[in-house]
């Protein structure tokens, strides 16, 4: 029998109100605010659940880069004045989100507890094998970033193609001399 | 129900990050937000991810110093890829919508659309 720990749950509880809160907010920069807190929770849930280089890439990309791009996002543009506080709830939305948060919480119960050490995932014969032989076969201690870029260096390349794409992107689409 | 908080705790938490993005792409109409929605139901698919290779007391996956047990270090991997391609798609999005506000005037959902019509 395993459980979550206090502190995991109440960053979890942390993360999930500044979601809330981002979305339900009717100020865009309020809204954003919420945004970088929430990141800022998941970015500790990370440590917490023995992932410190999921935790950096996310402080860093997620509650860093992800918040400045929605800043310069609304320094361009307008920000809508808001008379309320909040938004008004959209009934419609409700029920598809119903519908989702529905099924998926039928599967719930089927999955593995939080941190069991015969989940499928942990005793999978691929963990193992980088477990083991990350080390001696690469020389890198840390196993995320020998897989990262040593056994899975092409996957690594396709992701430096995405990023170069979105960048080339970025810059045809604000191809204005008053953006470049 | 009440006994799934104690040891499914984080999936929960990945049904309501997931829940309260799809609401937040579809609800708001102010186009930044539903890019908004759209990033918190990506970390929640990550939530899933990350906690299906977690063990009770496991050390994050740095091998070589002491013995196990460790983390999963693939969900890692995976996350990592996908936190580095959802910041890229979240550049473009928000781009488009710095052109869709020059050439309309607004972002807003309603207004474009009627700006549509109009034309």
């Amino acid at each position: 029998m395993t459980a979550v720990s206090t502190t995991l749950a109440i960053v979890l509880t942390f993360s999930v109100l500044a979601a809330l809160a981002a979305i339900l907010l009717r100020d865009v920069l309020n809204a954003i605010i919420a945004f970088a807190a929430f990141s800022f929770g998941i970015a500790v849930a990370w440590v917490l659940l023995a992932a410190p280089d999921v935790a950096l890439t996310e402080a860093a990309v997620g509650a860093g880069i992800t918040t400045v791009l929605f800043l310069v996002t609304i320094a361009k543009t307008v920000r809508p004045s808001g008379e309320r506080l909040l938004e008004s709830v959209e009934w419609r939305s409700v029920a598809v989100v119903v519908l989702l948060v529905g099924s998926l919480l039928a599967t719930v119960r089927s999955l593995p507890a939080v941190g069991a050490a015969d989940s499928p995932v942990a005793t999978s014969r691929v963990t193992e094998y980088y477990l083991q032989n990350a080390y001696p076969e690469t020389g890198v201690e840390n196993v995320v970033t020998a897989v990262l870029a040593a056994y899975r260096g092409f996957d690594t390349l396709g992701e430096a193609t995405v990023v170069i794409a979105a960048g080339v992107a970025v810059l045809l689409v604000l191809r204005q001399e008053a953006y470049v | 129900m009440i006994d799934l908080l104690g040891t499914h705790y984080n999936y929960l938490v990945f049904v309501a990050l997931v829940g309260i993005g799809l609401y937040g792409v579809t609800a708001s109409s102010n186009l930044v937000k539903k890019i908004i929605g759209l990033n918190i139901f990506q970390v929640g698919i990550f939530l899933f991810f990350v906690t299906s290779g977690y063990v009770d007391g496991a050390a994050p996956p740095v091998v070589g110093h002491g013995s196990g047990p460790y983390a999963s270090p693939l969900p890692h991997v995976l996350i990592l890829t996908a936190i580095v391609v959802g910041v890229s798609l979240t550049a473009v999005a928000l781009a488009l919508i710095v052109r869709i506000y020059d050439a309309y005037g607004t972002l807003d959902e309603e207004a474009i659309r009627e700006v549509q019509l109009n034309d």
